[in-house]
């Protein structure tokens, strides 16, 4: 329950973010869109069983998946990368919204 | 062995990446060092295909670990092909590059060879995750090389390009996460059929779908490729439209297939944008006004014809559809040859300042007639045999409307691939054009051999593909028939 | 065999043209004339066996499995047309190379050999694909014929190009419905099983198509209007394929499909009708050209016409009328054209009104283009006196309709009686009256030659008629077998058409006496400018291309992102419908504390969308990082947790990095565009929500889940298991996560290039988009966007002293930090990514500090991005394969004791991905981290910036 309406406001608020002028507030919108594809794969896990994966001689029966927590990590990884590269786009001049295709303005052949 | 040959794909172009960025050495070292790579990739893909051509399935667990629980790279004809394809394409571009100069770019081997190793990733691996992981690390590398040369233009382009690839690889990595939520895996195999009994998971992997469906460009998600390739430079539009929307293609394939066992209940819907993409895509490249931007837009329509296999599911139609896509990969990247050669002989693209080329680069006016009528599916070239077949598909299943709109929208190619011959390669001759500095382009110019050598080669293999469809078309209908009948791909996938 | 030699030998004598041309010049075309006529040699034996009624065949598989084969075949409808191509190709071969001007003609004769071929191709071709794939190539070759003769003739060679092709479309749409039905390709089992069609249900779409595909090529109404702009072409180009030949493929189509349709009286009906009407129009419209190219191509328009009626009519007299009309028309035509084409050459004009009285100064030459005329006026006695006779006999038997044969009968007679008009009216319009230019003078005999061989052999034929007959007999028998058709002969006793072609000659004198009225009419006739509806057509569809890009043309962002989430929204809302409502929460999937996180996180994502300061809404975005984490932590991935934490911190810091100089605000969104944003956010953002509620926790743990938990100490001596996972387990994720890092660091490391240099970075400034000085101009805009600059961050004296104590004391202890994280790592939360970006960090600072590697520990002054990153990629790859060595697959961890230490290769491959992460970082931080300032961009900005404080 918890989980979905997390996702939710995130993907809600990303999606607005996204749709803003500028692309700065564009990526705001992706690490949010981020983090709710995140918390939607641990939910993907279910989230009745909740003690971290880490064998130490105790049971494991109360421990939570660990292959989606995996994923995530994976996941986490790949969107700082992607970030970081996109902030730089920003500063590159890539920021604003250029105007139209110049291309259209051309005398029709 | 066999597991070797299937980690090799991977390994080697991350490997000469790696040997690149590494080695001081001279640019031709590194060029011979990228082009090895690919070369030895498709050599290991036609191995491949020779092994799973009768319709056995090529299978490795990554790192040993039981059927299941580990990664699974597995090669059926349809990867196999696909990666000998792929390798083939890619070793004829970076000479290209080479020559557009695109590659002195001391990142710009390596990057293409980490591309790579992500589209051969996607054609190979069996697991949803893992195949997000490769689609990133095919897409990552594109983010840097759509903006190479820079340029307002194009880092405008870039953003477009940047946004919607990450929104769809979003979208992917939440369907994936979902579809675990439900069945517990994101294995292919034990995905199979999964989506065909319930409509919940359905509904997920239509998520992976839709994701997929914006990289292939297909209607009405098309919006961004138009926009944003003809602003790349031409060798990179070359390995684009080759590699990128292609990988959108073969996973809709894939995961229609395995996951929802070709599913007749969504076939209404596949049929309709299947149709729309053909259509619009080919009107809407009749209405571009440069030379590349109307073979980008033209993409979007054979992506539609590719559309139609899966759209069907029929071994004929899956067949014309695997044909189709080798002879797109081959004929599409050999015409964005041509137009990038145009553009770097006589300085611009654009229809309305360039005339008279047949006279002045007679080759280079056969090369693109060539392709030419291949892309639009006259005979007696591999477009013909490709269409042909769509058609015939079509027909077999009585789906009336595609077989119409195939055939109009071959017509509407046929226009536009007429409009860019009667404007740059007859016309009024004289000046080539302007730079986009206005100044004159030197009309004397001539097309460099390097710039076609590259452009001959892919569409001379149009022709042997179009005379000789045979083999072509029989390997086609092996992959065809591993989609149709998945038991063998899904069992290699479970026990590899 | 035959007939693979023929085919083959045409393409020889294409190929043959460039090696000839350099010695022969021009006169190739004599070359080529008598290997035309050696091929005719060739072919003259299966010629005769098909008349003898006894087709040669030749035949081999070509694509199996679609079972198309390349069959070719003689009989006798295929050898009168072979006959005709390479006749009057002979012919017009010869007239080349006095008409052409100049020396270099290769295209246009490899072109003409090669339609030659195609058409050959088209007639011999005995299965339906192949048949499809010349008819094709006559087209393009046409196009290339005439367009290639100037600046004028691209847009008539687009529109017959397209016209034909879209008859082609047709056809080919009719073979494959053909080939589904019938289950076969070979024409000649089609044709003797019409009923394999007719019962299919295809019949009517098929006869449709077939009949379309016809007409548009050749040259019917409404789809006449190509021809007559095909006249830019060369007039031998005219003669040969848009009189004699290429145009006749759509009565040899009809031709061919007759034993099919035949007896379908809409078949007749559609065919006489629209065959006709062209006739009688088509020949109005040819009376009033003055140009006498343009006169001719109407007429062949017009003739064409009476051949596609005579087919529909389909009777034995009728079909044998197409046959004999068929070749008169070519003779006839074929030197009409000739001669127009010389008299063009020698009076330097074709224009009626500037030509006349040319008999005195060239009377073989009106001699020549009398007899052709009288047989196009079908004047005895000449061959096209029979032809028009058993015209007007075919026709009076069309039954389709009680009246049809009546009216048949009598609008040919009205077609002919315009021929016979305007077939004076060349004559009178060249020769008779004054002789406008006496300096004139007969041309040299070589280029009247083949001219008056055809002419002659008009004239001939029409007495000698009955030499036609086996060619005649032997066509009719293949397109309907086993039938009497009449003998020819000039002459056949007082009969109906005798009185009819009476009739004709007089209402023809009639028209001449009262010419000019006539004239006078014809020209006030509003008749369409030839293909002017064609090319609105044309334009209409690339305005809807255009249409359909522009939206494409945009520069927002935004306008492209909305698609693909418009496609999510469907797809959802699909699935709530369809699923008719959602399942309640699933059991003890949430706890008490789990709501006072959302509560917080909902404030500070409110937070991050509400703010127009960018500094803020990463401050915010920072927030809702942390409580995310915390969200992790309580669902018990501590891993992820950490790793989030440190994520967002350097992410927070990058972000600050790039926001220096950046305008404080963002630039407001348009307002049309919030609104439908705020709603589709809304939609997707339920939507998600619905699916997490519906497709997560409703299963146990998965099976994957438990093998991992009580399998991984004794698979991978981890304890971690996430760990395990990454690096064991599903070590290719992790190559390929690393991979993706390594490669957004060379992008960085590109990108300097790509921002700095503009246009002359790779590709040089013909391939870039830009000018030089792009990232300037951006930066202006940046600048005058929103008002007051971010300040702060590394770039104030105050941050840098922070940054120096932090770097002395910390750097030190995070690299060991690092380390430590490193090697636990399979043990407890940690491994290669956490402990790279702690030592990132240690980096991070040193840059901020001095804007430079270094600080304490000279390791970080050596690091550099590229090495680090190539490193990385080795070691991992390496790991990877090391196991085939031994035999093991890919990414197998390889487990080894050495002096008592356990070492698994796991930890080598997690230190591939320790080097490639900390790669992106150092190349992060000295690109953004010193932009600020060193980079002359930056610098520039400055100056901006001062002058708009200065100018408030």
């Amino acid at each position: 329950m918890t989980a979905a309406i997390a996702a939710g406001v995130l993907v809600a608020a990303g999606v607005y973010l996204l749709l803003q002028r500028g692309l700065i507030r564009v990526i705001l919108g992706f690490v949010l869109l981020g983090h709710a594809a995140n918390v939607v794969i641990v939910a993907a896990g279910g989230m009745r069983l909740r003690d971290a994966p880490l064998l130490s001689g105790a049971g494991t029966d109360r421990m939570a998946d660990p292959l989606p927590q995996a994923f995530v990590l994976t996941a986490i990884v790949i969107t700082f990368g992607l970030t970081v590269y996109l902030l730089a786009i920003a500063r590159a001049g890539g920021d604003d919204d250029p105007p139209e295709e110049s291309s259209d303005e051309e005398d029709p052949r | 062995m066999s597991g070797l040959l299937l980690a090799l794909p991977v390994a080697l172009p991350l490997l000469a990446a790696g040997t690149i960025l590494a080695l001081p050495g001279p640019r031709w070292l590194r060029r011979v060092v990228a082009v090895g790579a690919h070369v030895a990739v498709a050599a290991v893909g036609a191995v491949l295909l020779a092994r799973t051509l009768g319709g056995d399935v090529v299978s490795l667990s990554v790192g040993a670990w039981p059927g299941g629980v580990s990664i699974v790279l597995a090669a059926d004809a349809l990867s196999a092909l696909l990666v000998l394809v792929t390798g083939g394409l890619v070793a004829v571009c970076l000479p290209f590059a080479a020559a557009t100069g695109d590659d002195r770019h001391r990142m710009f081997l390596p990057l293409v060879l980490t591309l790579t190793t992500g589209v051969y990733g996607a054609y190979l691996t069996a697991d949803l995750f893992n195949l997000f992981v490769f689609i990133e690390v095919m897409l990552a590398p594109s983010y840097a090389l759509v903006i190479l040369g820079g340029g307002r233009e194009r880092v405008a382009a870039g953003r477009i390009y940047l946004t919607v690839s990450l929104l769809a690889s979003t979208a992917f990595l939440v369907g994936v996460g979902l579809v675990y939520g439900l069945t517990g895996t994101v294995n292919l195999g034990a995905l199979a059929g999964a989506a065909a009994q319930s409509p919940a998971v359905a509904v997920a992997a239509g998520v992976v779908l839709v994701a997929m469906a914006v990289k292939a460009g297909v209607v009405p998600l098309h919006t961004w490729l138009p926009r944003v390739y003809p602003h790349t430079t031409p060798a990179v539009t070359a390995l684009f439209s080759g590699l990128l929307t292609k990988v959108g293609v073969y996973v809709i394939l894939r995961v229609y297939a395995v996951v929802y066992a070709g599913d007749a209940t969504y076939r209404w819907l596949l049929v309709g944008l299947a149709a729309a993409t053909m259509l619009v895509g080919a009107v809407g490249s009749l209405g571009e006004r440069t030379f590349r931007a109307i073979l980008v837009f033209g993409m979007v329509s054979h992506i539609g014809y590719m559309i139609v296999g899966p759209a069907l599911f029929t071994d004929l139609a899956l067949a014309a559809a695997v044909f189709y896509f080798v002879h797109h990969v081959l004929v599409k990247a050999g015409l964005l040859m041509c137009a990038g050669a145009v553009e770097l002989t006589y300085g611009t693209g654009e229809l309305h300042r360039l005339g008279g080329l047949v006279s002045r680069a007679p080759l280079l006016a056969l090369v693109f007639m060539v392709g030419g009528m291949s892309l639009s599916g006259l005979p007696p070239l591999s477009g013909f045999v490709a269409k042909l077949t769509v058609i015939r598909a079509a027909v077999v299943d009585q789906q009336w409307l595609l077989a119409v709109v195939a055939a109009l929208a071959g017509l509407f190619t046929v226009a536009a691939m007429v409009k860019i011959w009667n404007n740059v390669f007859w016309g009024h001759d004289g000046v080539g054009g302007w730079d986009d500095l206005g100044a004159p382009v030197v009309a004397a110019a001539r097309v460099r051999p390097a710039l076609l050598a590259p452009a001959v080669v892919l569409v001379a293999c149009s022709v042997v593909f179009g005379l000789g469809a045979y083999p072509l078309l029989t390997a086609a209908q092996a992959a065809a028939a591993g989609l149709v009948e998945p038991a063998a791909y899904i069992s290699a996938v479970m026990s590899p | 065999m035959i007939l693979v030699v023929a085919l083959v030998g045409m393409g020889v004598l294409a190929l043959a043209v460039p090696a000839l041309s350099p010695r022969f010049g021009r006169d190739t075309g004599y070359v080529l004339a008598v290997g035309f006529l050696l091929l005719g040699v060739v072919l003259t034996p299966a010629v005769v066996d098909a008349v003898a009624s006894r087709p040669v065949e030749f035949s081999v598989p070509w694509i199996p499995s679609l079972g198309i084969a390349v069959t070719l075949r003689l009989d006798g409808l295929a050898a009168l047309f072979a006959v005709l191509v390479v006749g009057v190709g002979a012919l017009i071969m010869a007239y080349c190379p006095r008409y052409l001007h100049g020396d270099h003609h290769v295209r246009t004769y490899m072109l003409l050999t090669l339609f030659a071929g195609a058409m050959l191709g088209l007639v011999l071709a005995a299965d339906l694909v192949l048949l499809f794939v010349f008819w094709e190539l006559t087209a393009i070759s046409s196009f290339f014929l005439i367009g290639g003769t100037g600046p004028h003739s691209a847009a008539p060679a687009k529109r017959a190009l397209l016209v034909t092709a879209g008859g082609g479309v047709g056809l080919l749409v009719a073979v494959v419905l053909i080939i589904v039905a019938t289950g076969t390709s070979d024409l000649d089992t089609i044709v003797a099983h019409p009923e394999l069609i007719s019962d299919s249900g295809f019949a009517v779409p098929v006869a449709v198509l077939v009949a379309l595909a016809a007409f548009t090529k050749s040259a019917q109404l409404p789809f006449h209007s190509w021809l007559p702009g095909a006249m830019v072409a060369i007039t031998p180009v005219s003669a040969y394929l848009h009189a004699a030949t290429m145009v006749k493929a759509g009565i040899y189509l009809l031709m061919r499909f007759s034993p099919v349709f035949a007896d379908a009286a809409a078949w007749q009906g559609s065919l006489t009708a629209v065959g006709l009407s062209t006739a009688v129009v088509a020949a109005a419209l040819a009376l009033r050209q003055n140009d006498l190219k343009a006169l001719l191509a109407y007429s062949t328009v017009s003739q064409l016409g009476l051949l596609v009626a005579v087919t529909g009519v389909g009777t034995p007299v009728a079909l044998s009328a197409a046959t004999v009309h068929t070749f008169a028309h070519a003779l006839f035509k074929a030197t009409l054209f000739m001669l127009v084409g010389i008299i063009d050459r020698e009076a330097g004009s074709r224009d009626i009104r500037e030509l006349g009285g040319l008999r005195r100064v060239m009377p073989v030459t009106a001699t020549l283009t009398a007899l052709a005329a009288m047989s196009l006026a079908g004047v005895p006695p000449t061959i096209g006196f029979v032809s028009k006779e058993t015209i007007f006999q075919g026709l009076a038997e069309a039954d389709f309709a009680p009246w049809a044969g009546g009216v048949s009968a009598g609008l040919g007679v009205a077609a002919s009686a315009l021929t016979f008009a305007y077939a004076i009216r060349i004559f009178r319009g060249a020769f008779a009256g004054p002789t406008i230019q006496r300096q004139l003078y007969e041309p040299a005999w070589q280029f009247l030659a083949p001219a008056a061989v055809a002419a002659v052999a008009g004239l001939v034929l029409g007495p000698g008629v009955s030499w036609l007959e086996p060619l005649e007999k032997s066509a009719v028998a293949a397109m309907e077998a086993g039938v009497a058709t009449p003998d020819l002969a000039l002459w056949h006793g007082w009969s109906l058409e005798l009185a009819l072609s009476l009739v004709t000659f007089t209402i023809g004198l009639g028209l001449l006496l009262v010419r000019r009225r006539v004239l006078a009419v014809l020209w006030r006739l509003p008749a369409p400018e030839t293909g002017v509806y064609f090319d609105r057509g044309y334009d209409a569809v690339e305005a809807a291309g255009r249409a359909l890009g522009r939206p494409h043309r945009s520069g927002a962002v935004a306008a492209f992102a909305v698609w693909p989430l418009l496609a999510l929204a469907g797809l959802g809302i699909a699935a709530l419908v369809g699923a008719g409502g959602l399942p309640g929460p699933a059991p003890g999937t949430s706890r008490a504390y789990d709501w006072v996180v959302l509560v917080l996180l909902v404030a500070a994502t409110a937070a991050v969308v509400r703010t127009g300061r960018a500094l803020v809404a990463v401050a915010a975005l920072g927030v809702v990082g942390m409580l995310v984490t915390v969200w992790f932590v309580l669902s018990g991935a501590t891993d992820v947790a950490i790793t989030l934490l440190l994520v967002e911190a350097l992410t927070a810091v990058v972000a600050v990095l790039v926001l220096r100089g950046m305008p404080a605000r963002f630039r407001p969104t348009p307002a049309r565009r919030r609104a439908p944003a705020a709603v589709l956010a809304g939609v997707l953002g339920v939507l998600t929500a619905a699916a997490t509620l519906a497709f997560t926790g409703w299963r146990d743990r998965s099976p994957l889940g438990d093998y991992f938990l009580s399998r991984a100490p004794q698979d991978t001596g981890g304890r971690d298991v996430v760990n395990t996972i990454l690096v064991d387990y599903r070590a290719l994720d992790t190559l390929g996560e690393a991979t993706v890092l390594g490669v957004m660091a060379l992008a960085l490391l590109m990108l300097r290039a790509v921002a700095t240099t503009g246009a002359t970075g790779p590709g040089g400034p013909d391939a870039a988009g830009g000018q030089p000085g792009d990232t300037a101009g951006a930066d202006d805009t940046a600048g005058a966007g929103g008002g007051r600059p971010v300040s702060g961050g590394a770039g104030r004296p105050a941050g840098r002293m922070l940054f120096h104590v932090m770097d002395m004391l910390l750097a030190p202890a995070m690299l060991a930090l690092s380390a430590y994280l490193f090697l636990r790592g399979h043990y407890a939360p940690g491994g290669g990514f956490i402990a790279a970006l702690v030592a990132g960090g240690a980096v991070a600072f040193g840059w901020f500090a001095r804007g430079r590697a270094g600080g304490p520990v000279p390791v970080l002054r050596a690091l550099r991005a590229r090495p680090l990153v190539a490193a990385g990629l080795l070691t991992s790859v390496a790991v990877g394969l090391a196991p085939a060595l031994v035999g093991e697959p890919f990414l197998t961890p390889l487990h080894a004791t050495v002096a008592g230490v356990p070492l698994t290769t796991s930890l080598l491959f997690d230190l591939g991905v320790y080097l490639i992460v900390l790669g992106l970082l150092v190349a992060a931080v000295s690109r953004l981290g010193t932009a600020g300032l060193h980079s002359p961009d930056v610098r520039a900005r400055r100056v901006v910036l001062r002058h708009l404080r200065e100018s408030r």
